[in-house]
This record gives C-alpha cells, structure tokens and sequence, in this order.
C-alpha cells in the first residue's frame, strides 16, 4: 500500500515535471540571465510594476479581508450569517470579467460618470478622469482576491480560542489592543498563506493587465512568446517568474515553520468576546468589500444580461453551461480522488509524501495558465514523436491533465488539514477491529473527511469554471465553455453581449461557495 | 468503481478524438464573430461537410500547429492579421494555394505575393477625432500626428495589441526603422493619456474630453454606432472618421486582413477548399458586410450602409506580408521610444 501511494505520488510529480522538462528541453538555448541582460530595461519595468502591482492588491486585500474577519468570528451582530457569506462571493466572479466591468463602469460612458452628470453635475468634472491605471487595476484585483485573507484570518481568528483573549483582557488589553498585540501576530501565518495566494493570482493575471495597459512580467512573457516569437527567451522569463515564486514559497514555508502556534487543542472557542454587538461597525467594516467586491459588478452584469437577453439563444446557453458545469465536475472529482489517495497513504504509512506533494503542486499553481498549456502540447508532441503514435492534443485528457496540474493546490489544502486533524490511534483501533485498507478508506477516512473531501471538490468546481487561458488553447474542436465564450465577446469589445454566460458562471460559483460555507459552518 | 477514474479518461480522451471521416474540414481559427458560425452553417447547409472550428489567439494556435506536425488535424488556419499569416507560412506550416481557389475578383493588393493565404475581409487602422476640437483640415497622415500641435491630444491602445504592431510595421516598411522611430517618439510625447483599453475605450475618451484624435480600427466605430446603448451610440456620434495618407505622394491608409492559409498536411484537402471557395464567393462575402462592419475583398461587394457613409479611401499597397516581416522591430520601436 505504502509503494502504492508512492506510486501514485511519483506519477503525480512526473504528470507536473514532465510538461516543465518538455519545455525547458526544448528550448535548450534558454538562459535566463541573458535573456534579462539583452534589455535589462524592459526587464527592470516590467519587474517593478509587477511589484507595485502586487503591493497594492496584496494590501487592498488584506484590509477588506481582515478587519471583517475580525468582526465576524469574534461578535454576534444581526445579519452576520449574511454578511459572513456575502465576503466569500467575489470569488465567485473571475477576475477579467471584474476588471472589464470596472472599465466599462468607471468609464465616461458608464453608469459612475452618467449618474454623475445627470444629478451632480457639479461634481462630474471631478471624476471625469482616467480610470485605466495600475492603481484602480491594484483595487479592483483587490477586491477581487480578498476572500482568501478574509478565509484565511476567519479560521485562523476562529482557533485562537478562549485562553489567548482571557489573559489579554486579565493583562488589561482593551479590543483594539488584543487585535494588534495578540490575534494579529498569532494569525500571521495564516494570513501569510493567504498573501501568498492572492499573489499567485495577480502573478498570473493576463486579461486584466493587459485591458489597463499595466505591464507586467507576465505580459512580458507572452509579448516576448507570441510577439517577438522568441520561444527561448519566453521560457526564461517564466523560469524566473518560478523560481521567484518558489523562492516566495519557502520564505512563507520557513515562516510558518518558524512560527509554529500552539492553537490549544479543544479549547473553547465560544469566549466571552462574542458578545452581540449592534450592527453598525460590522457592517460597516464589511460593505465597502461586499459592494465593491460583488454587489457593484454583479448587478452591472445583470444589468447588460437584462438589456442583452433578447439576443442570447437559450439552448446554445444551455450546452455552454452543460459543457462548463460538466467537465468542472468531472475534472474536480478527478482532482480530489487522487490528493485523498495520496494523503490517506501519506496519513496511514507516514510516506511522508505531503511534504513532496505540497512542493509540486505549488509549481503547478505558480506557473502562469498559458505557458502550462502550451507545456503540454510540447510534451504530447513530444511524447508523440518518441514514444507512441497516440496524439493527445486536441482531447479532453490534456485539457483534464492541465486543470490536474494547475489546481491540485487548491484541493490540497482543505484535505490536509482535515486529514492531518485525525488522531493517528483511530486507525490503529480501526485496523486491531480488522478493517484492511480499502475498508479504512471508506469506512473511516471517507466519512470523517467528507466535508473537507467536498470542500476541496467545490474549491476546485468555483476555479475551472472561471478557468479561461488553459482550455482556449487545449480544447477539442467545437468545443466552448461559458468563461471562453465571455472571452470571445470581450476580446471583440462586446462584453455587454457576454454578460448571461458571465451571469451563469457567478450563478454556479455562488452556489457552490453557499454549500462550501454551510458545511464549514455545521 | 475502483477502476472509475481511468474509465472516465478513457472516454474522455476518446470524446476528444475526432477521427478521419470524409465529409469535415477543420479550422484553426482566430475570428470568432457570430457571422462565422452563420457562415460555416450555410456552408454545411450547401455541402453537407461539417465545419469543426477550434478558436484561440494566433499565436497559439501557431504553437499548436508547430507542435503538431506531420499529424495536425487543422485543414485551414484563420486569423485577423496578415503578420501572423505570414508567421504561419514563414514557420512552413501552411501549402500553396491551389489553383481552384477562385481569387480573381480579389485586387492583387491584397493577395499573397506567394500565394500561401488569401484575404477575406478588411479593415482601416483609421483617425477619429472630436467633431468639437478639431478642424478635419489640421489632419493629414499617420506621419503628422508627431507633429508639436498635437501635443497632449492623441488617445491610442497599447502597444502589445496586435493592430498597433502591424501599423507601425507598415510605417517602417514605408518610412524605414529611423523614420518610424522619430515617429513614434513624436506620437508618444502628443499622448493625451498612456496607451490603454480598447479602441472603443479611445472613442469614449475623446467623447469623454480626454483627448481629440485616436487611432482605431473602423470596425469598432460601426460596432459604437450600432449600440443598443444611448451613451456609446452619443460617443460614436461625437466623433467623424479621417482616412489618413490621402495625398498624392502618401501612401494609402494602412489595412489589415483577416484571411487563411491551408494547413501544411490538411487532412481533408478538398474540403478545405471548397469552403474558401465558398466563403470568398459573393454571397458568403455579401453576408460578411451584412454582419460586421469589415470591408469585402470582393471588388463588387459593397460594405454596410454605416460604412459607406465614410467614404472612398485609398489603401496602402504595400505588401501585407511586411505586417509580418517587420513585427520584432516594430516592437523593438515600441520599446525604444517607450510606447507603452
């Protein structure tokens, strides 16, 4: 069993380097220290917007993101259910389409500068300005990507638990004060990981940047791929682009290892700190993120759905959404019967593959979505030309292996953390009782981690349904999905006429995060 | 059960593979309009072979083709740009045309010079400027929007979009690259704002008083002109189209194409031609106009109403494969003189 899982994880980390080794193999020539030399220039900008860039979304999101956290797991206030899942829904829309709505909202034709103009003309002058900047695009990534501090800080505020607070407050700490001197620096970590997400995002970002006119490394990466068509040059970059975000990886992994908090294991976590307050501050704390992260967009979507509805024919929106909803189900089904095998072998033999998996699958999750694709069709045609006579390109197996790659990180972690929770002496009762392995899985591993196990199913479901880059390029012939139709329509400057497949796309995901925050919340 | 996943894949992998049959052909293709799907079901209506399209930007769907080989399922590889269809046959992806491809209605202009592609449709990198600020005598050519008067009053897109490339690769096929790099350097310093957004982003801008001149394609200005929405139809309408490099010694309004190019080892050859007959012959390029706001290839096809409100123009001659073969200058000028 134990070689087994191993198996399997080798099979995993070879499904994740092979496409990597392909292209790096191919492009032999690739060196990217001369790549950067030949125009330290373009380099060193493009370096720096993507750090400016990453400031501000970094920093926008972990004030919308933390201080709601902050109100909502430590008070009870009316509408807080409410409140707490509407903070999850801006993940719900993906982030071009957040980013094309911006544009067209803020813009001189738009519903901000309309209203304007027609009741306070007075002020119109005043905001008739130039919105497509690097640092409205900060914002609006921002208030995009905020869930994942907001998730992260809820948890982590969550597990504190009662002992911390109770000698804070006997210490004399006032809220505030145990807010900065104590819940803040035992949830670092935690927030950490949630940065660390949330830069992977705008790390990979192409859409938006380029519709602002931001350039950063990655479409410096696709200018120099695509436009200057220096494959080798291309390949450099996004090495660089990886090792900088391993390199950031491992800052945050020795951090945390560092920084190991003991969260007092079953302690109460209903303190006296959770008080019903009245609804205002909360509220307060929460609207700005809820509006702008989801309310805004959503209803200037519903808005174009409306005014566009007579043009959409039902049933070819029917088949997108049958297309989008079934290969997301059957890819993230995919995606979390493997990390379970893995991590129930990893948890039962100590195969201390957890370690190895959370490495690989970072990679998967670093490299930016079109140059993972364009991996893989490298890879097949290499595997073609040597190996077999089978070409995958152009069939749902490599679009499913390049969604495997890409989002196995997102799956890991609910699964890990739920797993890594089980006393290790529930087995060991389990097996002394005569239950052999597949009986472990299924009798104990499958129903204790059920919630994680669908968590991770639905995490993974909300992503591939906004997925876009990888499945333009490896889908098969007639093939489209709801986010690659939105795309076409906007890349023609129509959003408007995209605005029902984006609708159904927030649709599912919002549902889907509904069930994910009921069952975390039971 | 415990064999599930694998029987998933294996369907999967086999849902994907679209076999040999004798009545498909198969497109790589960049457009991605409603008219094409309109086209391509007339085309089975009349034929009875099945259109399968694969749809992404050009250059990856050149990867791809590179990628494939000898084994590539495309018959016929589409795009808007006549620099990526020259990319396409420079790489030796794409065949000789066939001498059953009826292009004789089609001016020599906008043929390929070796006869690697055909154009089907075409549109004007244009001026449009504010009906309030400016004077339509103050504009000339692409070449005088460096020119000091228009300081702070010129509104464009970024450099990394694929229109803007192939002007400026015809400026330095016309101009040469110093004559191009003087040029942009004056545009970028007459920059209303930084390059950004859409061409329809430069409309709404100068409506917005944020500049006075913009450079777009014409297509877009029919797309502003057509909204169902009130405001985008008033921008459209605060702006009048010029067709620049008019005088006798300049050299035309520059253009691009979007047409296709014959896959290296199309699998389904004579359909594949078929269809190019279809989609170059009158109706099919009748319906073209009918649905976007392109101009036709075909000399006795007229453009759509809103279109023909904008005039005659001359075109630029010059060969369109040059849109390809100056594409890593014309960026090295964007990067030099800092257009963004």
């Amino acid at each position: 069993m134990k070689i087994g899982g191993k198996l399997v994880l080798c099979l995993v980390i070879l499904l994740i380097v092979l496409p990597i080794l392909s292209l790096v193999l191919y492009n032999l020539e690739v060196n990217p220290i001369i790549t950067i030399l030949k125009k330290p220039d373009v380099f060193i900008n493009s370096g720096l917007n993507t750090f400016y860039l990453l400031t501000i979304t970094v920093f926008t999101s972990i004030i919308f993101g933390l201080f709601p956290a902050w109100f909502v797991s430590l008070y009870n206030f009316k509408f807080k259910t409410l409140v707490d899942f509407l903070m999850y829904l801006p993940l719900a829309i993906p982030t071009y389409i957040m980013a094309f709505s911006y544009g067209e909202i803020l813009s001189f034709t738009g519903p901000f500068q309309l209203f304007l103009r027609n009741y306070i003309p007075a002020l119109s002058p005043f905001f008739n300005m130039d919105y497509l900047t690097i640092e409205v695009l900060g914002c609006v990534l921002g208030f995009s990507l905020f869930p994942y501090v907001y998730a992260a800080s809820r948890i982590s505020f969550t597990l504190i638990g009662q002992s911390y607070i109770h000698l804070s407050k006997m210490l004399g700490l006032n809220a505030l004060n145990t807010f900065f001197k104590v819940v803040l620096p035992l949830s670092t970590p935690a927030i950490l990981s949630a940065v660390f997400l949330v830069s992977m995002e705008v790390l990979n970002e192409y859409g938006a940047t380029k519709y602002f006119g931001v350039n950063t490394f990655t479409t410096e990466i696709f200018k120099t791929w695509y436009s200057l068509n220096d494959v080798g040059a291309a390949v450099g970059l996004s090495v660089v682009l990886l090792i900088t975000v391993m390199t950031l990886y491992v800052f945050e992994q020795m951090y945390n290892a560092k920084t190991k908090i003991n969260y007092k294991e079953n302690t109460q976590l209903d303190y006296t700190f959770k008080k019903t307050i009245s609804a205002t501050k909360p509220i307060l704390f929460c609207i700005i993120p809820i509006l702008f992260g989801f309310i805004f967009p959503f209803i200037f979507i519903l808005k174009n759905a409306i005014d566009n509805i007579l043009s959409f024919n039902f049933i070819d929106t029917l088949s997108l959404a049958f297309n989008s909803i079934s290969l997301s189900l059957l890819s993230s089904l995919l995606i979390v019967l493997v990390l379970f095998y893995i991590l129930f072998v990893d948890k039962e033999y100590k195969a201390r593959a957890s370690k190895t998996l959370n490495i690989f699958s970072s990679i998967g999750y670093a490299m930016p979505g079109a140059v993972l694709a364009l991996s893989l069709i490298i890879m097949s045609s290499q595997i073609k030309n040597n190996i077999t006579s089978i070409s995958l390109i152009g069939t749902f197996f490599l679009l499913i292996h390049a969604y495997f790659i890409r989002f196995m990180a997102v799956g890991k972690s609910p699964i890990k953390s739920s797993i890594d929770k089980m006393p290790d002496n529930l087995s060991e009762s389990a097996k002394n009782l005569g239950l052999g392995n597949l009986g472990l899985a299924k009798k104990l591993y499958l129903p204790l981690n059920k919630f994680a196990l669908l968590t991770a199913f639905l995490l993974c479901f909300v992503d591939l349904m906004k997925e876009l880059p990888m499945t333009l390029i490896l889908r098969p012939f007639n093939f489209d999905t709801l986010a690659t139709k939105t795309y076409e329509f906007a890349v023609e400057e129509m959003v408007d006429l995209s605005s029902v497949y984006s609708l159904i796309i927030i649709f599912v995901c919002s549902v889907s995060l509904f069930i994910v925050k009921r069952i975390n919340h039971n | 059960m415990k064999n599930l996943p694998l029987y998933i894949l294996i369907i999967c992998s086999l849902c994907g593979c679209n076999n040999k049959q004798s009545d498909i052909v198969n497109l790589y293709s960049q457009r991605h309009y409603k008219v094409d799907e309109i086209q391509y079901e007339k085309f089975t209506a009349l034929t009875g072979i099945k259109v399968n399209v694969v749809k992404s930007n050009a250059d990856e769907l050149i990867e791809r083709l590179k990628n494939e080989g000898a084994d590539s399922q495309a018959d016929i590889f589409i795009s808007v740009d006549a620099g990526k269809l020259q990319k396409a046959a420079s790489l030796d992806l794409l065949q000789k045309l066939s001498d059953d491809i009826k292009t004789n209605e089609i001016p020599s202009t906008l043929l390929d010079k070796n006869n690697l592609w055909v154009p089907l449709t075409y549109r004007a990198r244009i001026l449009v400027y504010s009906n309030d600020r400016v004077n339509v005598t103050e504009l000339d050519s692409y070449e005088s929007l460096s020119d000091e008067k228009w300081k702070n009053r010129i509104l464009v897109r970024s450099s990394s979009n694929a229109y803007n490339q192939a002007l400026m690769a015809s400026v330095i096929a016309n101009n040469g690259i110093d004559g191009a790099k003087k040029w942009s350097q004056g545009v970028v310093e007459n920059l209303a704002r930084s390059p950004k957004g859409n061409d329809r982003d430069q409309v709404k801008a100068i409506y917005a008083g944020l500049g006075d001149v913009a450079i777009v394609n014409s297509y877009y200005i029919g797309l502003l002109l057509s909204s169902e929405k009130d405001e985008e139809q008033k921008a459209g309408e605060a702006v009048s189209v010029f067709f620049p490099n008019q005088g006798e010694n300049q050299t035309g309004t520059h253009i691009n194409i979007s047409g296709l190019g014959i896959a290296k080892n199309a699998p389904n050859l004579e359909n594949a031609i078929k269809l190019i007959n279809y989609l170059l012959s009158e109706e099919a390029q009748k319906t073209y106009v009918r649905n976007s706001y392109e101009y036709s290839v075909n000399k006795n096809v007229m453009p759509s109403e809103i279109v023909q409100k904008w005039g005659d123009f001359r075109i630029d001659s010059l060969d369109l494969n040059n849109l390809g073969i100056f594409r890593k200058d014309a960026i090295e000028v964007f990067e030099t003189t800092n257009w963004k």
